[in-house]
C-alpha cells in the first residue's frame, strides 16, 4: 500500500492558464462599446461606405491573423507574413502582366496564372520557414525575423519600388472591387477562410496536433505525434494566407505594390491574436475570436481617424489601448501561481 | 532526477565548462567574419584600406551600441520592438530642445545639456514603461514594447510634424560625431567605453548576475529572493538609455532630429544580437556577442556595398544570415 | 548476474541484453539486462541517476539505445519509435511529459491515435470509447475537462488511462502512486490484479518499500547505470534490497536526532490564505527542534511554510518570528531574518541549471558584503567559501564550475543545502526534502537537518511520506484540507494517529 498519502479532495484549481474565457467575456464587450459609442458620436460611422471600409479591412487583416494565431498556437512565430503579403503583390501583378502578353485576351489563364504565382511565393516562403524551424530547430522568431528581410528584398528587387500595373479589368473591378448582395469580395473570403480554420482548428487531427505541438511538444513526441510535419503545415497555413491577402489587395488596389503589407500588417496580426486570446506560449487560442479581435483593431483604428485624431497621434492610442487591454486582462487573471 | 531529465537537459542547455572542442567552435563566427572580409577583398581591393576599415568601425559603432542595448533585456528572456521608434522620438526630442533653448537665446552649453537632458528623459521614460508594465502588469515583452512602439512613432511624428527638425548645434555634432581622440572617431570612442561598461556591469556586479540568473530561470530568481521585478525595470531602462544615446549619436551625424531615424532598427538589432550568440530563451550572451553580431552585419553590408550588389539583394543576404548566424549558434551549443 | 528463473514460464515477454545509452558525457545505461515475463509485476529499483528512467525510455521507443538487443513477444525489435511501440503493446505511463494541459482528457487519451476519417475527427466515436475505458477502470474522470484544470490525482489517472486504452501487452508504470489517494491507488492495485491475469506484464518503477512487498513478482536492482541483480520478490528482505541499490550497508534509514527544544521561533496565529489553501492555522516551531507537518497532498501543508516564507498570498492572520511580528512577507525580507526556503522541485523553483553550481549557491547571499561590496561581486572570496561548502556537504565531483543542470537529484539537493551554510539562519523550511532524492542521498539530507537541530536552528520539515515525518520530528502537525488536524508529540506520534485523524476532521463526505 502507498506509504504517500493523498487528498481525499481535488487541490483548488490551477490559475494561470484559462485567459480565453477571461477574453472571450472581455473583447466583446469592448467591441460593443466601441461601436455604440462611435454610432452616437458620428453619425458617418455608420455610413455605408465607412461600414464597407471596416468590413473589408478587417477582412484582410482577419485572414493574415488567422494564420499567425495558427503559427502561434503551435508553438512559433511568423514575422514574415507582411512581407509575403507585399511578395505575392508584387508576383501576381507581374506574372499576370506577363501572361497578358503571351496570352493575350485569354482573361482565364492570365488570372489563373497570376493568382498561382503568388500562392505559390507563399507556398515557398512557408516552407523555407517551416523546414528551418523543424528541421534546422531554429527558433520561429528568428528565422522568420531571416525571411522577413530577404523576401522584402525579392519583392523590391522585382519591382524596384515600382507599383506593376498590368492585370486584366475583370480582376480589379470584376473581382477586387466587386460587391456581392452589397459586400465586398474580400469579405466573403475572408468568411471562407475563418470557417475552414475554425473547422480545421477543432475538427481535424491536423488542428488538433498544432494545439499538442504548442502545448506540450514533449508529450506531442512521446505519443507519437509527427512533430515536422505539422510545423511545416502552420507555416505554410500562415504564408499562404499572407499571399491570399496580397492577392486580394492587389485585385482591391489594381496594381501590385511592394509596399503592401510591411511591418504594420506584421505586427497587426500578431497583435489581433494575442488580443484574441493567443497565447505566446502556445497551445491556446481560437481563431474565431481572433477575428473578433480583428475587427476590433480595425474598427479601433476608423474610429480614431473619423475623430480626426491626427494621424500622427493614433498609432498612440493604439499603442495604449493595446497595453491596457492586455494589462486588464493578465491583473483579472491573476491567480496562484504553482509549483 | 530522472535520467530523462538528464538527457532533455542535456538536449537543450549549453553547458559551462567547456571541453576543448567548443573553443573550435566558438571560433566560427570570427573566422567566418574573417573569411568574408578577405573574399570581398578579393573582388574589391579597396575593402581592407584603412579608410573602409575606419568606416566599417564607425559603422559597426552605432548598430553594436543598439544590439547592446537588446542584448541587456533578451538576456531576460525579453526583447525590445520599440528600440526603433525610441530612437527616432530621442532625436526629435533633442534636435527640439536644442532648437528651442537656442532661440530663447541660451548659451551653447545650456543648449547641449537641454538636448542630453530631453534626449535621455525621453529614453528613461520609454523603458519605464516598458519595464512597469513587463514586470509589474505582467504583460509579454512583446505586446508591451509593441504598445510602446506605436506610441514612440506617434509622439516622434508629432513633435516633429513629419518632418526633419532642424537647429541642431554645430559642438553637438563635433562632440558625438565629427570629433576624435588621438585620431579615433568619436562614435567608436563612445561605444567602446560603453561596452567596456557594460560588459564590466555583466560580468561583475550582482545587478549583472541577477540577469543572467533571472534570463535562466526567473522563478528560481525570486525564490532565492533576487529583486526580479525590479531588476526587470531597470533592465528596460538600460536598454532605453542606450538606444537614447545611440540616438543622441545619430542625431549628431544628421546634423537634424530625423523623426524616422529608428527606422527598422529594432529588428536590426536583435538580428545583431542573435547572429553573435545571444540566445532569445534568455541567459546567454554579452557584450562580445553583441559586438560581434554587429560587426558581421556590418563587414557584410559593407562588403556588398562596395562590390554594389543590388540594395534589394543586400536585404536577401542579411536576412538568411540571421538563419545562417543561429544555426552555427546552436550546433555550437549542441557541441558543448 | 542472478536470475532466478522459473521454469513453468514461457520465454519472456520481453527480453533486453547488453543495453547501453550514452548521453554527451554521461554513460546512463551500462550493457544492462532485464528480462520481463508476462503476468507479472517486475519492479525496477535504483536510486535517482541509476538509469530507471533511461531503461524505460529505451522500452517505450522515445529513444533508441547505443548497443544491446531488445526482444518483444519473441521478435527482435529495431528502430523503435514511441507510436509503434504503443501498436505493438508497451504502453508506458510516465510523470510528467505525457499531457498536453490545454486538451481535453479525452483529446490527450487519443493524442496520436485519434479516431479519424481522411483528417477528420470522429469526436462522437472517440467519446464514446474514452467514457467505456474510463467507466471500466472506475476512475472519477470527466473526459471533457481540460487537463491544467484537474487534480494531480486526476491528471494522473488521465496518464493512466491513456496507456490502457488500445491494446496492451507490457504496461510500464513510473511511481504511479505518488499523488493519487488510498482509494484511487487501491482500485489502481485491483486494476493491476486484473492485469496480471491477463498475462499481460508489467514494469512497475518505485522505491516504496510496502508496494514492492504488496505488489512485486521480482525486483531488479539497478545502480550506476548497471544491472546489480534481479530477486525473487518473495524470499528477499528490505535491507537487501536498500543494500543493494545503495551498494553499502544502512542500518538505519534514518539517524536519531536529539531534540532540545527551546524558545518558540516561528510563531502563526490565525493564518489564512488568500486561495483558501490554508484556514484559521495555530502553528510554532521551536529552536533545536523539527517540527513535522503531515497530510495528504493538497492539503495545504506546503502553501503554509511558503506562505511564512512570503510565497503566498495572506489574507487573514500573523506571522512571528523569533517574537516580533513579521507583516509582508517576501523571499528577501525572509532571508534577511533568517528564514530560508528549500522548494520542493527544485527545477522549477530552485536552480537555474545552465548556471554554474558556485552562482546557485550563492544566489540567496548576494546582498552580504561578504560576497558583494557596493553592488560588485567578490568573485575571489565567492569561489573560496562556496568551494569550502560544497567541499563540507561531500559535492562529489567537486567541481563548481559544473553547471547545476550536469548534477544527480541528491547532488542539485546538496548545491540547494548549501545555501544553508553561506548566510545567519535560524529557521529553515523544507518542503518535500526527499523527492527524486536517492537512499543514499537522503541520509545525507537527513544528517544535514540533524546538525541544523544540534546548532540550535528551528527546522520545519513538510512531507509527504509519512515514514519520514514520523520519523524525523519531535512534533507533528497533521494537516487536513487546509486546517490543522492535530498536533502529535512523543507516544501519540504514530501512523495510526496521523490516518485516524482524518476521519475525526471530515467536514465533507470522500468526494473522490
Amino acid at each position: 500500500m502507498s506509504t504517500a498519502l493523498t487528498a481525499s479532495l481535488p487541490h483548488p484549481a490551477i490559475g494561470l492558464g484559462r485567459s480565453i474565457v477571461g477574453r472571450i467575456g472581455f473583447l466583446p464587450a469592448l467591441l460593443v462599446v466601441l461601436v455604440a459609442g462611435m454610432s452616437a458620436i458620428d453619425s458617418q460611422f455608420y455610413g455605408v461606405i465607412n461600414i464597407l471600409n471596416i468590413l473589408r479591412n478587417a477582412s484582410f487583416l482577419a485572414i493574415v491573423a488567422c494564420g499567425q494565431a495558427l503559427v502561434i498556437i503551435a508553438g512559433g512565430f511568423d514575422l514574415s507574413v507582411g512581407a509575403v503579403v507585399a511578395l505575392a503583390s508584387v508576383v501576381t501583378a507581374k506574372a499576370m502582366a506577363t501572361a497578358s502578353a503571351t496570352f493575350p485576351g485569354n482573361n482565364a489563364v492570365i488570372i489563373a496564372s497570376g493568382v498561382a504565382a503568388g500562392l505559390g511565393c507563399g507556398l515557398a516562403v512557408g516552407l523555407v520557414n517551416g523546414f528551418c524551424v523543424a528541421k534546422l530547430k531554429v527558433s520561429g522568431f528568428v528565422v522568420t525575423l531571416g525571411t522577413m528581410s530577404a523576401t522584402a528584398g525579392v519583392g523590391l528587387m522585382i519591382t524596384s519600388g515600382i507599383p506593376v500595373y498590368g492585370m486584366p479589368e475583370i480582376f480589379v473591378k470584376g473581382f477586387g472591387r466587386a460587391q456581392i448582395f452589397g459586400l465586398p469580395t474580400a469579405v466573403y473570403v475572408a468568411l471562407a477562410v475563418v470557417l475552414v480554420m475554425v473547422f480545421a482548428q477543432r475538427r481535424t487531427l491536423f488542428g488538433r496536433y498544432a494545439y499538442a505541438i504548442g502545448g506540450n511538444v514533449d508529450a506531442a513526441v512521446v505519443s507519437g505525434v509527427s512533430i515536422q510535419r505539422h510545423i511545416v503545415g502552420t507555416y505554410v497555413v500562415s504564408s499562404v494566407l499572407a499571399a491570399l491577402t496580397g492577392i486580394l489587395l492587389t485585385a482591391q488596389v489594381g496594381s501590385g505594390q511592394a509596399s503592401f503589407g510591411g511591418d504594420r500588417m506584421m505586427l497587426q496580426s500578431i497583435a489581433a491574436a494575442v488580443i484574441g486570446g493567443v497565447s505566446l506560449r502556445g497551445g491556446v487560442g481560437r481563431v474565431e475570436i481572433v477575428t473578433v479581435s480583428a475587427l476590433f483593431l480595425t474598427i479601433l483604428g476608423n474610429a480614431l481617424n473619423l475623430l480626426h485624431i491626427d494621424s500622427r497621434l493614433q498609432p498612440v492610442f493604439l499603442g495604449v489601448i493595446m497595453v491596457a487591454a492586455v494589462a486588464l486582462d493578465e491583473l483579472s487573471q491573476r491567480r496562484k501561481s504553482r509549483v | 532526477m530522472s535520467d530523462v531529465e538528464l538527457s532533455v537537459t542535456a538536449k537543450n542547455r549549453g553547458y559551462m565548462g567547456l571541453p576543448p572542442s567548443q573553443w573550435l567552435w566558438r571560433a566560427v563566427l570570427p573566422i567566418a567574419l574573417l573569411v568574408i572580409l578577405f573574399s570581398f577583398a578579393a573582388v574589391d581591393r579597396g575593402v581592407l584600406s584603412a579608410a573602409n576599415l575606419l568606416n566599417i568601425a564607425q559603422q559597426t559603432s552605432y548598430l553594436a551600441l543598439f544590439a547592446m542595448a537588446q542584448t541587456v533585456v533578451i538576456l531576460t528572456r525579453g526583447f525590445d520592438l520599440a528600440l526603433g521608434p525610441t530612437v527616432s522620438m530621442v532625436s526629435v526630442g533633442t534636435a527640439l530642445a536644442m532648437a528651442g533653448a537656442t532661440a530663447a537665446g541660451q548659451d551653447t552649453t545650456v543648449v547641449l545639456l537641454a538636448g542630453l537632458g530631453t534626449g535621455f528623459g525621453l529614453g528613461i521614460a520609454c523603458g519605464l514603461f516598458n519595464g512597469v508594465v513587463i514586470a509589474i502588469l505582467g504583460v509579454s515583452p512583446f505586446v508591451a514594447t509593441l504598445g510602446s512602439y506605436n506610441i514612440a512613432i506617434g509622439v516622434a511624428t508629432t513633435l516633429s510634424s513629419g518632418r526633419p527638425v532642424q537647429g541642431v548645434p554645430n559642438l553637438y555634432s563635433q562632440i558625438f560625431y565629427g570629433g576624435s581622440v588621438f585620431g579615433v572617431p568619436a562614435a567608436i570612442v563612445i561605444t567602446v567605453m560603453i561596452g567596456v561598461g557594460l560588459q564590466l556591469m555583466l560580468a561583475r556586479t550582482v545587478f549583472g548576475r541577477s540577469l543572467y540568473i533571472t534570463g535562466t530561470n526567473p522563478r528560481a530568481a525570486a525564490v532565492a529572493g533576487l529583486p526580479v521585478k525590479l531588476n526587470l525595470v531597470m533592465t528596460y531602462v538600460l536598454c532605453s538609455t542606450l538606444a537614447a544615446l545611440g540616438a543622441i549619436m545619430m542625431t549628431a551625424r544628421t546634423g537634424s532630429g530625423e523623426p524616422n531615424l529608428g527606422g527598422s532598427l529594432s529588428l536590426q538589432a536583435i538580428a545583431g544580437a542573435v547572429v553573435g550568440g545571444t540566445s532569445l530563451a534568455g541567459g546567454r550572451g554579452g557584450v562580445g556577442t553583441a559586438v560581434l553580431g554587429a560587426l558581421f552585419v556590418t563587414i557584410l553590408s559593407n562588403g556588398m556595398n562596395l562590390t554594389r550588389i543590388d540594395g534589394y539583394v543586400q536585404m536577401v543576404v542579411l536576412g538568411s544570415i540571421v538563419i545562417v548566424g543561429v544555426l552555427l549558434d546552436r550546433l555550437r551549443q549542441e557541441r558543448g | 548476474m542472478d536470475i532466478n528463473i522459473d521454469p513453468t514460464r514461457a520465454a519472456p515477454l520481453l527480453e533486453l541484453r547488453g543495453i547501453s545509452k550514452r548521453f554527451t558525457g554521461v554513460l546512463a545505461l551500462d550493457r544492462v539486462d532485464l528480462d520481463v515475463r508476462a503476468g507479472e509485476l517486475h519492479v525496477l529499483f535504483g536510486e535517482n541517476g541509476a538509469g530507471k528512467s533511461t531503461l524505460i525510455n529505451v522500452i517505450a521507443g522515445t529513444f533508441p539505445p547505443d548497443e544491446g538487443t531488445y526482444r518483444f513477444g519473441g521478435e527482435e525489435i529495431r528502430h523503435l519509435t514511441p507510436q509503434h511501440a504503443r501498436v505493438i503493446g508497451i504502453s508506458p505511463v510516465f510523470q510528467e511529459f505525457s499531457l498536453v494541459p490545454s486538451l481535453t482528457v479525452e483529446e490527450n487519451l487519443f493524442l496520436g491515435r485519434e479516431i479519424s476519417s481522411k483528417g477528420v475527427l470522429r469526436a462522437r466515436a472517440m467519446r464514446k470509447r474514452a467514457q467505456a475505458l474510463i467507466d471500466e477502470l472506475g476512475f472519477d474522470l470527466d473526459p471533457s475537462k481540460r487537463v491544467d484544470d484537474l487534480s494531480r490525482a486526476h491528471q494522473q489517472m488521465t496518464e493512466i488511462a491513456k496507456a490502457l486504452l488500445g491494446r496492451v501487452r507490457l504496461l510500464i508504470l513510473d511511481e504511479p502512486t505518488a499523488s493519487l489517494t488510498e482509494r484511487e491507488t487501491g482500485r489502481l492495485f485491483e486494476l493491476i490484479a486484473r492485469l496480471k491475469e491477463q498475462n499481460i506484464g508489467l514494469i512497475y518503477v518505485s522505491h516504496r518499500m510496502r508496494e514492492i512487498r504488496a505488489l512485486a513478482d521480482r525486483v531488479t536492482v539497478l545502480r550506476d547505470g548497471r544491472h546489480i541483480r534481479t530477486l525473487d520478490a518473495a524470499t528477499s528482505t528490505d535491507s537487501e534490497l536498500v543494500e543493494l541499490m545503495t551498494g553499502r550497508k544502512i542500518d538505519l534509514l534514518f539517524p536519531t536526532i536529539p531534540h532540545h527544544a527551546g524558545k518558540v521561533l516561528v510563531d502563526v496565529e490565525n493564518l489564512t490564505l488568500a486561495d483558501g489553501s490554508v484556514r484559521d492555522v495555530n502553528f510554532h516551531a521551536r529552536a533545536g527542534e523539527i517540527t513535522g507537518i503531515a497530510g495528504l497532498v493538497g492539503c495545504g501543508k506546503s502553501e503554509l511554510i511558503r506562505a511564512i516564507y512570503g510565497l503566498e498570498a495572506i489574507a487573514n492572520g500573523v506571522v512571528r518570528i523569533d517574537g516580533a511580528p513579521y507583516e509582508f512577507p517576501g523571499p528577501r525580507r525572509s532571508l534577511k531574518r533568517g528564514v530560508a526556503y528549500f522548494p520542493a522541485n527544485r527545477i522549477a523553483e530552485g536552480l537555474a541549471l545552465s548556471r554554474p553550481i558556485r552562482e546557485n549557491a550563492s544566489m540567496t547571499v548576494l546582498d552580504l558584503p561578504a560576497f558583494a561590496r557596493f553592488g560588485v561581486l567578490r568573485h575571489g572570496a565567492e569561489r573560496t567559501t562556496i568551494a569550502a561548502i560544497m567541499e563540507k556537504l561531500q559535492l562529489r565531483p567537486l567541481n563548481i564550475e559544473r553547471a547545476a543542470g550536469a548534477l544527480s537529484g541528491g547532488n542539485r539537493q546538496k548545491v540547494m543545502l548549501g545555501r544553508a551554510l553561506t548566510r545567519d539562519l535560524t529557521v529553515f523550511l523544507f518542503d518535500e526534502p526527499s523527492v527524486g532524492i536517492d537512499v543514499g542521498a537522503k541520509l545525507e539530507v537527513y544528517e544535514f537537518m540533524k546538525r541544523l537541530v544540534e546548532a540550535g536552528a528551528a527546522v520545519i520539515v513538510v512531507s509527504s511520506e509519512l515514514p519520514e515525518v514520523l520519523a524525523l520530528s519531535n512534533r507533528l502537525y497533521v494537516m487536513h484540507n487546509g486546517f490543522i488536524a492535530t498536533e502529535l508529540t512523543g507516544a501519540e506520534k504514530t501512523e495510526q494517529n496521523v490516518l485516524a485523524s482524518f476521519f475525526k476532521n471530515h467536514l465533507t463526505a470522500d468526494v473522490a
